[in-house]
């Protein structure tokens, strides 16, 4: 405990210094008066007695630091007379404290935020029981409801069954829908719908996956055993947070979804969020409510029915390929098995070929990663590439700054600073830089990993990531650029402080300790111009690629629509007379509304997913293919609400209803396959086989359009009037002018005015649909540009700094050149041609590699083909340009030297 | 007259010593008093006082508190604290050991 007094004391101390030191030095004085009135009684002089007494008592100021440094304070104070001093310091060159403190948060910050939004989406192993056991049938990618024959991507529910019943290798087989159902749900007690995420599950999901409830139970197979018996959900943690501020009565409320009110049985744990990487799920059901769900998938015993992903856990010392082996007998033998599925020459063909692959689940699925794994490693490779060329130039300002300095450490050492202290003080430079930049890093980091997200978000799905920032690799960058700080701002500080104190101050600034700088610094530069060249030349390709995409034709007018989902499904409408009333009834009222020029329902608009079907055409030859076709249905209005231009016949009217003749407009695309010969109009095709060919007669021809991407092949596709093809439509258009949120709350109204109970979500304008829809390209685009010129700016200042250092050491060279007679521009082209030289054998380097880079990327370069000279010669005039400004600064200051002044310099 | 630097390491013993023999003295005061006790021999560098005594008050052997002196004079006085005894029985009983054994090296045939 005596040490713990001891510190107390201390501390005392240290809170009283002040004090401590004003006790001190009256103290002193009191001895020295109390001994000079002694020695002036003993006969002494008066003048000759204080003397006395001082030489006797010896130095008060050695003495009293002494006494104070007893008490151990003193690292602290030199510390902070470090940091005062070296804060002064960066305050002084302000300049290139900002640059170096800028690029460092850029690099730590950007490598940090990208990294941790890739491990998120690409690395992270699902929050379940050893995940490394987990497999998916097929990748995951497809999403939605199939009759295709054989399918290896999505599955029925009855082959579910029979792959779980049938197989040895699986410990467990599970199945989960395909897509969530975006519905409306009322929790017990409240007045109004809210909207919320429905997964359906089967009953082996939860207890395969191995995830324990923190509330109630989970789903378990008990509630997957009968059609529609299974009244029960289970929440998310973030919805029982968010909706029940984590209510522990949470198992007594009920939920009622569509017409069916379901049990919540348990609240799934916070890590979880599903098995599908950026979808979190509000609630899971069990699959065998599925038709009660809205909007009433009818799957539970229909063989052909394909909307389940299906995901397994091997049997403990089943590898990946004996599994492969057996799912894929089981595969051949359970759909040849099966009722009702069209097995003729051409299925069997095709079943023959088909080879079902186990994907490894450990790191759950996404279709994000599909999205998004080439761009992230891009932008990770770039992000890396500019933190190294920030320690480049950190290293470079560092080396400039030390070196410059080496007269001024010359002068504390002869005033009696010890090496060590001059070391320290360096150190303490570097690492307070190195902290600065680290700490502003994590500020930019935690912003830009928001931002980061918010573009990854193409809309089309709710995106639900949890990516908080990664500590390792904060750490990680902290550590390189800590490393790089502290090698460059000492390595010449011990240079520095070992040249002889005399030498030094003869030498004066001219030649001082630099001898060694200037390979070391030309290395540097040269790297940094290579690698910026290959950030410039990628960023102008994606911005190039970018601008390719904007350009495209998207076959509809973007302006001034608005886009929203009515959710009748969750108010208990069913497909039929009623829906389509309330339909028209909704489209009418809105279609009056002040500045609307036209209001429409349709199945989806871009982005929003696609209806595939085959289609027969009338009196085309025998065994022709047929050919896949994005159905719509849609509204009279759908037309002028989108802006797509009629270009030929006529669009749907009154006079197509359900009891009319079947009718459809096709776009050119489909029109020119499928109708070579001829006007379209009037002729007939079908879907459902060859039998129904004649079914619907074209009365149309509209301008294509283009349906998920804008990259997309054009597509063939066709349009159907939702009166003669009643189901619910996920999408309203309404082409307006004026002011979007008065038109927004006029629409809302005009909808609760038909019917109060149906909820409307999802307000959002085309023109912002289609912007999201390449938020993935701009934000590469945006952020390599960033990057790019970022990467341009710092070489350039990595040139005039050594540039300006080569010009102050040769100030005497230069100067008895112009005495003897050199012209200005000589000098001038003299100090350039140095730079130039090092930008041309940078830019040397940097071209093969840019080139080689550009192979790599090039399938993300939309219409762009590889080798793009003009891109790169761009890359390189910009570069060439930048850097010879860059260059010429310090070339024109050496050439304005006068000699009289720079003979007398040294 | 000569005065002899005293041995090294024995200043906290004299400082303890005089200060268990007086009570409370300032610093003024343990200079004099070492002289006068050690007839003039004993020369304290009197500045030296005052980091020992810094470094005795973090060792918690003496206090110190301002006071007054005979002349009216704000002065420090420093007091021996209980540790500070113990100290001083420590510090003696080794300088007797040192001593006793520099006496026997040099007092040996």
């Amino acid at each position: 405990m005596n040490w713990l007094r001891e510190l107390g004391r201390r501390l005392n101390m240290l809170l009283h210094r002040r004090q401590f030191d004003a006790d001190l030095e009256e103290e002193m004085r009191l001895h020295l008066e109390l001994r000079g009135e002694q020695q002036a009684e003993s006969g002494t002089e008066a003048s000759e007695a204080s003397a006395a007494a001082r030489r006797r008592f010896g130095n008060p100021a050695v003495l009293q630091q002494k006494s104070r440094s007893a008490w151990g304070w003193e690292w602290l104070e030199d510390c902070s007379q470090d940091v005062n001093y070296g804060l002064r310091g960066m305050v002084r060159s302000a300049g290139i404290s900002v640059v170096a403190l800028l690029s460092l948060a850029l690099g730590i910050g950007a490598n940090t935020a990208i990294f941790s939004l890739m491990d998120t989406v690409l690395l992270k192993s699902l929050p379940v029981k050893e995940p490394s056991q987990l497999v998916l049938f097929g990748n995951g990618l497809d999403e939605g409801i199939s009759d295709g024959f054989p399918n290896r991507w999505l599955y029925s529910y009855p082959f579910y069954r029979e792959m779980q019943k049938r197989n040895h290798v699986f410990s467990d087989v599970a199945a989960a829908f395909s897509m969530v159902d975006k519905v409306h749900g009322l929790v017990q007690g409240r007045s109004e719908a809210e909207p919320m995420n429905v997964q359906l599950v089967s009953g082996t999901y939860f207890p395969m996956l191995g995830v324990q409830p923190v509330v109630g139970r989970a789903i378990s197979e008990d509630d997957d055993g009968t059609q529609g018996g299974h009244p029960v959900a289970m929440v998310s943690y973030t919805w029982w947070t968010q909706n029940l501020a984590r209510d522990r009565s949470v198992l007594d409320k009920k939920l009622t979804i569509g017409l069916t009110s379901y049990s919540i049985v348990g609240v799934a744990p916070a890590e979880f969020f599903g098995t599908k990487v950026g979808e979190s799920p509000d609630i899971w059901i069990p699959l065998s409510m599925q038709k009660e769900v809205p909007p009433g998938f009818d799957g539970y015993n229909d063989n052909l029915f394909e909307s389940l992903h299906l995901m397994a856990r091997l049997k403990p010392g089943v590898s990946n390929a004996e599994a492969t082996a057996e799912a894929n007998v089981l595969y051949q033998q359970i759909l040849r098995g099966f009722s009702g599925v069209p097995l003729n020459q051409k299925t069997l063909r095709e079943l023959d070929k088909t080879h079902v692959e186990l994907e490894s689940m450990a790191t759950g699925f996404s279709r994000l990663r599909y999205m998004f794994s080439e761009p992230l490693k891009i932008l990770m490779a770039v992000v890396g590439l500019v933190l190294l060329i920030a320690c480049a130039n950190i290293a470079n300002l560092l080396l400039a700054r030390s070196t410059a300095r080496a007269r001024e450490f010359a002068v504390r050492r002869a005033l009696g600073a010890g090496r060590s202290r001059l070391i320290r003080q360096l150190l303490t430079e570097s690492l307070m830089l190195a902290l600065m930049g680290g700490a502003l890093g994590i500020a930019f980091a935690s912003v830009a990993s928001r931002v980061l997200l918010r573009m990854v978000d193409d809309g089309r799905m709710p995106l639900h990531l949890n990516v908080a920032l990664d500590m390792r690799l904060l750490l990680f960058t902290l550590m390189v650029t800590l490393a790089t700080a502290l090698l460059f701002g000492t390595i010449p500080a011990f240079r520095a402080t070992r040249v002889q104190v005399t030498d030094s101050l003869k030498e004066g600034r001219g030649q001082a300790a630099g001898s060694s700088r200037g390979p070391l610094a030309k290395v540097l530069v040269v790297l940094q111009v290579a690698l910026s060249l290959v950030l410039l030349v990628g960023a102008g390709l994606f911005v190039r690629a970018l601008m390719n995409l904007r350009n495209v034709e998207t076959g509809f007018n973007k302006e001034n629509v608005i886009r929203l989902r009515v959710d009748p499904s969750s108010a208990g409408y069913k497909e039929d007379t009623r829906l389509e009333n309330l339909y028209r009834q909704i489209e009418q009222r809105v279609s009056a509304l002040p500045g609307v020029r036209a209001a429409s329902f349709s199945g989806f608009t871009f982005n929003e997913g696609t209806w595939n079907n085959a289609i027969w055409v009338q009196g085309y030859p025998e065994g022709h293919r047929d050919i896949d076709v994005h159905h719509n249905a849609v509204g009279d209005g759908y037309f002028v609400a989108m802006g797509i231009p009629v270009l030929a016949g006529r669009t749907f009217g009154a006079q197509d209803s359900a009891t009319s003749p079947k009718v459809g407009v096709i776009g050119e695309t489909t029109a020119r396959t499928l109708f070579p010969a001829g006007s379209p109009i009037g002729k007939h095709y079908g879907r459902g086989g060859p039998e129904h060919a004649g079914d619907i007669e074209v009365i149309g021809v509209v301008k294509d359009v283009k349906y998920n991407s804008l990259d997309e092949e054009q597509q063939p596709g066709d349009y159907l009037p939702y009166s003669q093809n009643v189901r619910y439509l996920d999408s309203f258009e309404v082409r307006y002018s004026g002011d979007t949120g008065a038109t927004v709350a006029a629409i809302r109204q005009a909808i609760h005015d038909v019917d109060l109970t149906v909820p409307v979500s999802d307000v959002t304008t085309l023109d912002e649909r289609v912007a999201r829809s390449i938020s993935n390209q701009r934000l590469v685009a945006q952020l390599l540009s960033f990057f790019g010129l970022l990467a341009v700016f710092l070489s350039c200042i990595g040139i005039y700094g050594l540039m300006s250092y080569v010009v102050s050491r040769r100030t005497n060279e230069i100067g008895v050149r112009m005495a003897l007679g050199a012209e200005p521009a000589h000098v001038l082209w003299l100090v350039l041609r140095e730079s130039l030289w090092l930008v041309a054998v940078g830019t040397a380097i940097g071209v093969p590699v840019a080139l080689a880079a550009q192979g790599l990327v090039a399938s993300m370069l939309f219409g762009l083909r590889p080798n793009d000279a003009v891109t790169l010669v761009g890359g390189v005039v910009v570069l060439l340009l930048l850097a010879a400004v860059a260059g010429y600064l310090p070339a024109r200051r050496a050439s304005r030297i006068d000699p009289m002044i720079s003979l007398r310099y040294e | 007259m000569h005065r002899d630097e005293i041995p090294p390491g024995t200043l906290y013993l004299l400082i303890l010593k005089t200060l268990a023999r007086s009570g409370e003295l300032h610093g003024y005061e343990i200079a004099e008093s070492i002289q006068r006790i050690s007839n003039e021999v004993l020369q304290v560098e009197e500045g030296s006082l005052y980091p020992a005594l810094q470094r005795m008050l973090i060792k918690g052997w003496v206090t110190a508190k301002w006071g007054t002196t005979a002349g009216h004079r704000r002065a420090r006085y420093y007091q021996l604290t209980e540790a500070g005894r113990k100290q001083l029985a420590v510090e003696l009983s080794q300088f007797e050991r040192v001593i006793g054994a520099v006496a026997r090296v040099i007092e040996a045939v």
